[in-house]
């Protein structure tokens, strides 16, 4: 296992230097220089902000830059937009408030969609099954947006109107570490809302495993040794399941730290999301540039976790 | 035509057709399409959305306004685009400059219009003494004998004209005064025309380097997965942000050698659709490589391809004849999901301002509808009329997607 997890690890060297250097390269299509300054700016003071934001120094050596920080896990250059500021600081306030948004949303999602889905794929073809399944293609079919504008328009406008008292913010955020019912007013109704968005796919993709699952023969033998319905769906058939599941997961877990971009937007909650669009609107190399560099890093060493995960519940997969 | 008489005779299609609600989608894609033709052959263009129809949200279905608002639509606009006409030097020739959208000033010297201007200025200070119309009901008579001059300054509209005038405040008018009927429909067609152009470009760049990494493996294979992990590891909203971004101000004049300068001249990138084909175009055939990738590798293995292989045929021959043709019901699949995808991401694009740019666009209509507090205040029809026709749009195609994955591919999870 280690052999196989050493040699992936390698493998994939060069895709995470070319992430980093794509992602750079595409910055580099605009020239930032001429947006930070006045109209008709001489040509003094367009070399001075160049060097000022160490975009006068060779491709390769501000790559070779981003790269030393990833490699020290220091990220100390300044961002350009909040001088004083470093990026590492701004990750490190910015990723666990989208994290406290994300992950509940993830874990919701997930369990809702498997309970979804086991009582649809277990009533497979009859009339539950067929609501279910249309409900979650309307679902699917109605843009993000339209979900967060109404959703924040009935949760944070008009559900305070009808019972008088304000359940949800509407806009703003304060840490909940400061008092935990910070927790709920801000983020439970994003959290909410998110779960709806994605719920429509997800149940689709447990059903598929599910209905796949219930056709195999270990469900008829357990049903013939006279195990109860309840046992077969959370015991047999769960346990089996597992493999998709933890996969789907894995895959969206180094998602988690992005944040939801639209949602972090609307609610004003100032995350990733919001800090990442931020720094594309105003051009903020450094901030852009840091957060790639992890999530890349994230994004490969999940795929690798996740073929060891397969190893881990299905013996009869071997690692090579 | 035997060929073609032959494959709706296949049983994948037998049973694609068996079902009502795929017929359904089917009529409504077909539906949708020939907007989208209607208006790319000029039906509808870009010029006339931004027309200013009439008052500003106006609600539609010709819904009863308060009379406060119908008070507030009499008197501006149309009215003070006449009183300023004829205030000016040469009233006859400024009044036939004066149009609201496809109303045009009546056929009357400027003397008589002036008389009913007069008339109606008389109403308006009795009708401002009320301090709330809304609750005034004593004012009514006067109200509606004002609506009644206002429209006496209007030239009456006949036929085609009436009609078109009529549709464009069906669904009513946005806060500029644009009609949103006309806008939504538009937006049909730069959805179509994004999701077709983009999903067309990914299948076919996917199904080929797919086939090819899963055919020819080796180092081919190598580059390819390599390549797809490369841009599965940026995340994919922010790439597809990052590469709008990146063309947001690109002049092509200052980006090409001074000698194709003029070749390149009047083509306008930063306002074309082009930048968000590049978008989509580099995040969206990953998806479909992987699959027909994985297809491949197991067909390679099939008799018929070993067969193929003894007989001396070139790999690029095997892999253009007998390989692709084999995974067309995975790209026909795939391509359903990409438009379903590029429709959506379109919106979303559109909406960051990164997307569509001097067009309309759902996303636009609903970032408008956003920015203008609509919601809040209760105006839905510019918000909705992008939804509504959005969703049947993507509803149409999920259920077809669907239906096409349990005809030909009902083992996929």
């Amino acid at each position: 296992m280690w052999a196989f997890t050493i040699r992936k690890l390698i493998y994939n060297i060069p895709v995470y230097l070319a992430t980093v250097m794509i992602m750079m390269m595409l910055l580099r299509v605009q020239d930032p220089v001429a947006g930070k300054l006045s109209k008709n700016p001489t040509q003094e003071e367009y070399d001075a902000t160049k060097k000022e934001l160490g975009l006068d120094k060779p491709f390769l050596q501000q790559y070779g830059l981003v790269l030393y920080e990833v490699a020290t896990w220091r990220f100390h250059r300044n961002m350009w937009t909040e001088p004083g500021v470093t990026v590492g600081d701004k990750l490190r306030t910015a990723v666990p408030r989208s994290l406290a948004l994300t992950i509940p949303a993830l874990m919701l999602t997930t369990v809702i969609s498997i309970v979804i889905a086991m009582i649809s794929a277990f009533n497979r073809g009859r009339w539950l099954d067929r609501t279910l399944v249309f409900f979650a293609v309307l679902g699917m079919s109605i843009s993000f947006l339209v979900y967060i504008i109404f959703g924040q328009y009935f949760g944070a406008f008009l559900l305070p109107r009808w019972l008088g008292t304000d359940v949800f913010a509407i806009y703003g955020y304060e840490s909940p570490l400061k008092d935990w019912r910070n927790w709920p007013y801000f983020m439970l109704l994003p959290v909410l809302i998110s779960v709806i968005v994605s719920m429509g796919y997800d149940t689709r993709f447990y059903r598929a495993v599910m209905v796949d699952e219930t056709q195999r023969e270990y469900i008829t033998t357990a049903r013939a040794k006279g195990a109860s319905q309840t046992k077969i769906m959370f015991v047999h058939m769960l346990r089996n399941a597992m493999i998709p599941i933890v996969t789907r997961v894995m895959i969206t877990l180094p998602f988690m730290v992005t944040g939801s971009i639209l949602l972090e937007k609307f609610f004003g909650i100032p995350g990733m999301g919001y800090v990442l669009l931020n720094a594309i609107d105003n051009s903020d190399f450094p901030v852009i540039e840091g957060f790639t560099a992890i999530f890349a890093g994230l994004f490969i060493l999940s795929i690798i976790a996740t073929d060891i995960l397969y190893a881990v519940f299905d013996p009869r997969v071997r690692l090579q | 035509m035997n060929r073609i008489r032959n494959f709706f005779r296949t049983r994948e299609m037998r049973k694609l057709l068996r079902d009502r609600l795929t017929i359904f989608a089917m009529i409504a894609i077909g539906a949708y399409l020939f907007t989208g033709i209607a208006i790319m052959c000029g039906a509808i263009t870009a010029e006339t959305c931004d027309q200013v129809v009439g008052p500003n949200k106006l609600n539609g279905f010709y819904r009863e306004e308060l009379p406060e608002r119908r008070y507030d639509i009499a008197t501006t606009k149309f009215l003070q685009a006449v009183q300023t006409a004829l205030g000016q030097e040469d009233p006859q020739a400024a009044l036939e400059q004066v149009q609201l959208g496809r109303v045009r000033v009546a056929d009357k010297s400027p003397e008589e219009l002036q008389t009913i201007v007069d008339q109606i200025i008389g109403l308006r200070d009795e009708l401002n003494q009320s301090e709330n119309l809304d609750e005034d009901p004593a004012m009514m008579p006067k109200l509606a004998e004002m609506e009644a001059k206002v429209e006496q300054l209007k030239k009456p509209l006949t036929g085609m004209n009436g009609f078109l005038h009529n549709a464009s405040l069906w669904l009513g008018t946005d806060a500029q005064g644009r009609s949103i009927f006309f806008r939504g429909l538009y937006s049909i067609k730069i959805a179509l025309q994004i999701g077709l152009v983009t999903a067309t470009f990914s299948v076919l760049l996917g199904a080929f380097l797919g086939a090819a990494a899963g055919y020819l493996g080796g180092w081919v294979d190598s580059v390819i997965v390599w390549i797809y992990t490369t841009f599965s590891s940026i995340p994919n909203l922010v790439l597809l942000v990052v590469i709008a971004y990146a063309f947001t101000d690109f002049d092509l004049q200052k980006r090409v050698p001074a000698f194709m300068s003029s070749w390149v001249e009047g083509i306008d990138i930063k306002n074309s659709l082009l930048p968000v084909y590049i978008a989509f175009g580099a995040t969206f055939w990953i998806g479909t490589c992987r699959v027909i990738r994985g297809e491949t590798m197991k067909l390679k293995e099939m008799e018929y391809i070993h067969a193929a292989r003894t007989a001396g045929f070139s790999s690029f021959h095997i892999l253009l004849r007998h390989i692709i043709p084999n995974t067309a019901h995975l790209m026909l699949i795939n391509f359903s999901l990409l438009l379903i995808g590029a429709i959506k991401s379109e919106v979303i694009l559109s909406f960051l301002g990164l997307g569509v740019k001097g067009q309309p666009s759902w996303g636009i209509m609903i970032r408008d509808a956003g920015n203008n507090g609509d919601v809040v205040t209760g105006f839905f029809w510019e918000i909705g009329t992008a939804t509504v026709l959005m969703f049947g749009l993507v509803l149409a195609f999920n259920i077809l997607s669907d239906a096409l994955q349990d005809a030909f591919d009902p083992k996929h999870v």
